[in-house]
């Protein structure tokens, strides 16, 4: 009696496996709650990966009423976006050309809009742009273009963004860049580690402890706490700064709360969706989504304190633009 | 037709370049845009350091001297990943690059094009863009 209990639940148990492994695009045979799983049972994100993506945060004027391209039409933005951001064909002596600094070899962007087609990352709100500036982030917006056009004549470090200074490429979350869009996960029972190849950092994330740092601690990359949410890894940060230029998200305030959720879907993809909320600066929370997609090839040094003489040389270049005034 | 086409392109081109056309610094408070260079030189040293390349070459003036100048490119991750090593470009190598002097008057440009004197583009990497990504 008890024999065939146990061999009902056995085929039942299959039956369901069955079900679910038709519903979900997967290799091998097994579900995705057995599927990549550490050792201690935790859903398993860790690899080398990359979110480099040519799709563009907000969809573009002319993809209005077009959320989503056909194969063909994929195929021809690709290649059009491939020519629009080939840096060896630009016009001589302009600014702009001075500031795309190197040539084509150096710049590593991709040539592939992501996967699902879509003309934005943004998912929510569906028009696919970002929701509009409070007024008071259309007066930062406009400070830090001004500070940016001011680094000609900058007083001192200080006035250059924390990129320029190595301390961070931004602030999180982070978008699909010019070079170096990859990332190393690593776990342990009771932390996600991720190691960002540009500029170095890693974030060590506490999965299972909810408490964030008491709101007087402000860090670069903020405080973040994880928990899981079936396979899915939910990341709640709080706590960034706005101590230099640029080290906030998208001219948010420091109290802007980002959610970010990591799903395995398959063996090379995990599917990454952040949302972002700040009333002092959108209107509306916003999510956007962008695959983190596997790479075969190691995570490199991005060493950039060491040899970051770009800074040196900015400032020794307004001194010398103070001697002609 | 043809001028909403090109339009198009632009817009697109626009949309797509402006947020990520920028190296790791502002390259025009460093360089000046009103002294485009060209410099043929043999190369003396090569720095792969982040967050850029210098590209150190003698160039040889009219006079017969001979300066040092510094030539400034990208992060090296990113040739390492296209396969690129150090001996790529070895010292004694000829090279030209076409680049923007400066701003304060050292003996540094920054390397918006760098060629063999064949021609050939320093660097020529076919998998450039390759498709291993997003899709």
């Amino acid at each position: 009696m008890r024999t065939a209990a146990v061999a009902t639940l056995y085929v039942l148990a299959l039956v369901s496996l069955d079900a679910q492994d038709r519903a979900k695009p997967q290799t091998g045979t097994k579900t995705a709650a057995t599927q990549w799983r550490t050792p201690w049972g935790d859903p398993d994100l860790q690899g080398t990966w990359s979110n480099q993506t040519l799709t563009p945060l907000e969809r573009p004027k002319d993809f209005a009423d077009k959320p989503v391209l056909t194969e063909a039409e994929a195929a021809d933005y690709e290649k059009r976006l491939v020519q629009a951001g080939n840096v060896d064909n630009r016009q001589p002596g302009t600014v702009q050309d001075v500031n795309l600094a190197y040539n084509q070899v150096w710049w590593d962007r991709g040539n592939k809009i992501v996967a699902d087609r879509r003309t934005s990352l943004i998912v929510d709100p569906t028009d696919g742009k970002i929701p509009p500036l409070t007024p008071a982030a259309q007066k930062r917006r406009d400070e830090d273009r001004k500070a940016s056009d001011n680094e000609r004549s900058a007083a001192s470090w200080l006035d250059f963004d924390v990129y320029s200074r190595c301390i961070i490429r931004s602030a999180l979350p982070r978008l699909s860049t010019g070079y170096n869009n990859n990332y190393e996960i690593v776990q342990s029972p009771g932390y996600v580690a991720i190691l960002q190849e540009q500029m170095h950092e890693t974030r060590i994330i506490p999965v299972g402890n909810g408490t964030h740092l008491p709101s007087s601690v402000r860090q670069w990359l903020g405080d973040s706490r994880g928990h899981w949410e079936g396979n899915t890894l939910v990341v709640e940060t709080t706590n960034f700064t706005d101590e230099g230029r640029g080290s906030t998200f998208q001219y948010a305030t420091k109290n802007m709360k980002l959610v970010e959720r990591f799903t395995r879907i398959s063996d090379r993809t995990i599917d990454y969706q952040f949302t972002v909320s700040d009333p002092d600066t959108w209107t509306r929370p916003w999510t956007a989504k962008l695959p983190w997609n596997r790479i075969d090839g190691l995570i490199y040094e991005y060493a950039c304190h060491e040899g970051n003489l770009g800074l040196e040389h900015m400032l020794s270049a307004a001194r010398a633009a103070d001697g002609k005034k | 037709m043809k001028t909403t086409h090109i339009a198009t392109i632009a817009a697109l081109a626009l949309a797509f370049t402006a947020p990520a056309a920028r190296a790791h610094h502002s390259f025009s408070a460093e360089f000046d845009v009103n002294k485009p260079i060209k410099l043929q030189g043999t190369v003396t040293k090569v720095s792969w350091i982040n967050p850029h390349t210098w590209i150190y070459i003698d160039v040889k003036k009219p006079d017969g001297t001979t300066e040092n100048w510094g030539v400034e490119a990208g992060t090296p991750n990113t040739l390492f990943r296209l396969g690129f090593t150090r001996e790529a470009l070895p010292v004694g190598a000829v090279i030209i690059v076409d680049g923007y002097e400066s701003r304060d008057g050292s003996k540094r440009a920054n390397g918006r094009d760098m060629t063999l004197p064949d021609g050939r583009k320093l660097f020529m990497a076919s998998s450039v863009g390759n498709d291993t990504q997003s899709k």
